[in-house]
């Protein structure tokens, strides 16, 4: 089923858009203007002699070229140096930060995709109706609501006036955890109001594709003979419409993990969430290059890892793949 | 067909990808912290009835690191404040009181301080406290010049233990400022094992002091707790815990003080905190503090500096001077929340500021502006509306602010318009703060003309405001290329003079001599907004620089639980 010399072709081009990408991000942070050290030395009042320890330290005092170098050669051995800023190495710095990132927004996607979805699908068999009409309002009300205001809104009814939720961070302040569910309860918690307000402004695209493609789906011919055949509506719904309207779903939801990376950050920000959102934001402002590049690099690897496994895939779903 | 098959191929695979992620991630952070746990639920439970008392502190920005000789945040400061002991300290008053230090005195010629210290101490980690780890750390930062506390001994010659309770510091020359006022005493036992470079990169997560709170945790990116420390030499403070919860927005922090989530925020914006006057159980409070906004002009006398060379003539940045008005300034950028600005050491100085007597101050004065100018030779000779020298250079010049510094933004617009009024003018355009750093403090090739800015003193003493325009801080800290030979000398001077009557008189000559040279127009100095909840914990003194987030730690030791 799978072709070696197809493999190695694919992972010989990971291998060079991965180099690309990591000589991209190099350059990208070192030619924009600005300098990691020369601040801490307005705040510090460095010496000279320290703030070229400093360069020493990370680095800088060398010729771009031999920087470079040096940065590929850590690359090789899988070192991600140390942050600037926080003087901790950044493996430790991102895996934290990642971790709080993905489980936000899985969380987010699940119920985005299962509430905007089922709305769809109940849309669309309502064709027409009072519920039909007013679930394409809503959809199209909350999709047009900016996140931030949204988050703000939520913010004050239902965490500072019904003080139904927490309305910022990951853990209630000050708390001891006597064990680890109680610790795990506590993060839900937290999780309820993020994942709402993502949920509110990005649900009305799933729901619209949703009613749109099964609307069009359910007036095919096909599902003519279904019914001609005397088969149950329940039946031709989830067995001949449904399953045909699946394709453009795939297609938003796997648009809406990739943009959503970009759109958590405001939800971060606001719900004071610890991602890689605020991480990233700051260390754009202090120029901490050895964090910057890692987590561009990041998010590049995964993109490509994505791919390339997309494309193996594709050779088990798709014979004309495999025989190309 | 096929061009949907590969989102779909996507879609299985971020699926799989995030359940992958977010199953290996709960693992960690469920169990990150559970070593500590056992213990404190057992004494939670061995004392059931006791609430325990918790100072929640909410801020919109986090420490950088907890290794005091590689921080550079306010953040990091306020912290280890809490968990090391300096030799001294400034009390409410700002005046030195003592810590570590049990008393100490000046050698006769002022040279040789001699401490006694307290008896008894111990290192958090049970370790005890001796003038060995006072020298160790003085000597550590001068032999290295680690950090920003190195600035405070260029002039010590040598940190000595004699005895066991005995530090005596020697200065080549006295000195006015008592380093012992700022800089932590580090445990030898922890510290001496590392080079320089390792300390470079010592995250210290675990800091050991002998301060009143010691880390129990830090959740970076979210919360910092801090446990009282049962060993603490000092009378015990009221609060168990204190805890730092960070905010990624202030309107949500302001929101959580209202809604009991926090007791106290280090740090409001003007519009912010208006909100928050009248709300119940809520005092907001606007104190004077240690900062303040300016603008600064290239005056590098580097014949090839690329700098505008008119702003080499001192009647051009007088004329500027003159041409603003800071008054207007405070209340269109500050919404009212600042004082107008003259002198480079901020009103929260209070006993080394020095307001510009009436018949010197240059503010809101277009007239006079117009005037001086006439008389030096600028006038609109072609007719554009901006003046010429004589050889017909135009008043032009570069003007640069901070992009994301709403209020200096603002402030300079209002500027350019001033400066327009009276034939100067000015492009405005603004940067992010890194980018503006690196081309104001380009020693080598310094192409600009003005910017916009801010500075904080770092302590509540004249020595680090006027320590910035100095020739030597060229290359350092000196961020208009300013250099009077005179300036400096009397720097030197006040710098070693421990009579204050006889310093302050130098000091005030500085002021008027900076102010006079117009090489800075200091706009305002803005007030420190906070706010704290009056319902939870009580006795707040409240002091020039704020109630906390300042550079005394004195009120977290004094608040009680509210009745």
């Amino acid at each position: 089923m799978f072709r070696l010399e197809f493999i190695l072709k694919k992972l010989g081009q990971v291998a060079v858009t991965l180099f690309a990408v990591a000589t991209f991000n190099f350059l990208l942070f070192r030619v924009l203007p600005g300098d990691p050290i020369r601040l801490l030395a307005r705040a510090g009042r460095l010496t000279p002699e320290a703030i070229e320890r400093l360069r020493l330290l990370f680095g800088l005092d060398k010729p771009l070229p031999i920087q470079y170098l040096y940065y590929l050669n850590n690359l090789l051995r899988g070192e991600l140096g140390i942050s600037m800023t926080y003087r901790r190495p950044v493996a430790d710095i991102l895996s934290e930060r990642i971790a709080n990132t993905v489980l936000l927004l899985a969380a987010a996607t699940v119920i985005v995709v299962i509430i905007g979805v089922g709305s769809g699908v109940i849309s669309a068999i309502r064709r027409g109706t009072r519920l039909d009409r007013s679930l394409v309002i809503t959809s199209l009300v909350f999709w047009s609501l900016p996140t931030f205001w949204t988050g703000l809104i939520l913010i004050i009814l239902l965490g500072v006036y019904l003080k139904a939720f927490p309305i910022s961070g990951i853990f209630t302040p000050g708390v001891t955890f006597s064990n680890t569910l109680d610790r795990l309860l506590d993060v839900g918690k937290h999780l309820i109001l993020p994942t709402i307000t993502l949920a509110i402004v990005d649900m009305g695209q799933f729901m619209l594709i949703t009613r749109s493609t099964l609307v069009d789906v359910m007036t095919e011919d096909y599902i003519l003979t279904a019914r001609a055949k005397g088969l149950s509506f329940r039946k031709i719904l989830w067995w001949h419409g449904f399953p045909n309207a699946l394709l453009p779903i795939i297609t938003t939801t796997a648009l809406y993990v990739s943009l959503v990376i970009g759109g958590a950050i405001q939800v971060e920000t606001i719900f004071s969430w610890p991602g890689m959102g605020r991480l990233m934001y700051d260390a754009v402002l202090r120029r901490d290059y050895p964090i910057l590049e890692a987590s561009f690099l990041l998010f590049a690897a995964t993109m490509i890892l994505a791919n390339f496994l997309s494309d193996l895939f594709y050779m088990i779903v798709d014979p004309r793949v495999r025989e190309a | 067909m096929k061009s949907l098959q590969k989102p779909f191929a996507f879609f299985i695979l971020f699926a799989l990808i995030l359940s992958a992620c977010t199953s290996g991630a709960q693992t960690p952070a469920a169990t990150e912290v559970q070593p500590a746990e056992p213990q404190q639920a057992a004494t939670e439970e061995a004392a059931p009835p006791a609430k325990e008392a918790i100072l929640r502190v909410g801020w919109s920005s986090e420490p950088d690191t907890m290794n005091p000789l590689t921080s550079y945040s306010t953040e990091a400061l306020e912290v280890l404040a809490l968990v090391y002991d300096n030799l001294l300290a400034y009390d409410l008053n700002f005046k030195p009181t003592l810590q570590l230090a049990e008393e100490y005195s000046y050698s006769e010629d002022g040279l040789t301080v001699t401490f006694k210290l307290r008896q008894g101490v111990k290192w958090q980690d049970g370790e005890p406290f001796t003038a060995e780890d006072v020298a160790f750390t003085y000597n550590l930062i001068k032999d290295n010049e680690l950090g920003s506390y190195a600035q405070w001994l260029t002039k010590m010659t040598s940190a000595a233990a004699p005895d066991e309770n005995t530090f005596v510091l020697t200065f080549d020359v006295p000195q006015a400022f008592n380093p012992g006022l700022t800089i932590p005493i580090l445990p030898k036992h922890i510290w001496s094992s590392m080079s320089a470079e390792e300390i470079e990169t010592f995250p210290n997560e675990a800091p050991i002091g002998t301060g009143p709170y010691k880390l129990i945790e830090w959740q970076v990116g979210s919360q910092i707790t801090l446990g009282r420390n049962p060993d603490f030499w000092g009378k015990a403070p009221a609060a168990d815990t204190v805890v730092y919860v960070l905010y990624g927005n202030e309107d949500v922090m302001a929101q959580a003080l209202k809604a009991g989530d926090i007791d106290i925020i280090t740090e409001v914006p003007p519009t912010i905190w208006d909100g928050l006057v009248d709300s119940e159980n809520i005092k907001a409070v606007s104190l004077p503090s240690f900062s303040f906004h300016h603008i600064g002009f290239n005056v590098s006398k580097e014949a090839n500096s690329p700098g505008n060379p008119l702003l080499k003539d001192k009647v051009v940045r007088q004329a500027l001077n003159y041409a603003i008005d800071r008054n207007q300034l405070v209340q269109v950028a500050l919404a009212g929340h600042g004082r107008p600005g003259d002198s480079i050491l901020p009103v929260g100085l209070t006993d080394w500021y020095l307001p510009m007597p009436e018949d010197k101050r240059m503010d809101t004065n277009p007239e006079k502006a117009k005037e001086i100018l006439e008389a030096a030779g600028y006038v609109d000779t072609d007719g554009d509306g901006t003046r010429e020298d004589a050889s017909g250079n135009p008043l032009e010049f570069r003007l640069i602010a901070i992009e994301t510094t709403s209020v200096d933004v603002r402030a300079a617009q209002l500027f350019r318009d001033a400066a327009g009024a009276v034939g100067i003018k000015l492009d405005l355009q603004t940067l992010d703060e890194n980018t503006l750093g690196e081309l104001v403090y380009n020693v080598d090739n310094p192409d600009w003309d003005i910017f916009v800015w801010g500075w904080d003193s770092g302590i509540p003493d004249p020595n680090y405001m006027l320590g910035v325009p100095l020739c030597s801080q060229i290359g350092g800290n000196n961020d208009i290329f300013y250099c009077n030979e005179e300036y400096d000398t009397l720097y030197d001077e006040q710098a070693s003079t421990l009579d204050f009557d006889a310093r302050k008189a130098i000091v005030d000559q500085m002021q008027s001599m900076f102010y006079e040279d117009a090489a800075y127009i200091v706009m305002w100095y803005q007030d420190k907004l906070q706010a704290y909840r009056t319902d939870t914990w009580t006795g707040w003194t409240e002091i020039p620089g704020g109630l906390i987030y300042n550079m005394t730690r004195e009120n977290y030791l004094k608040i009680t639980p509210a009745k």
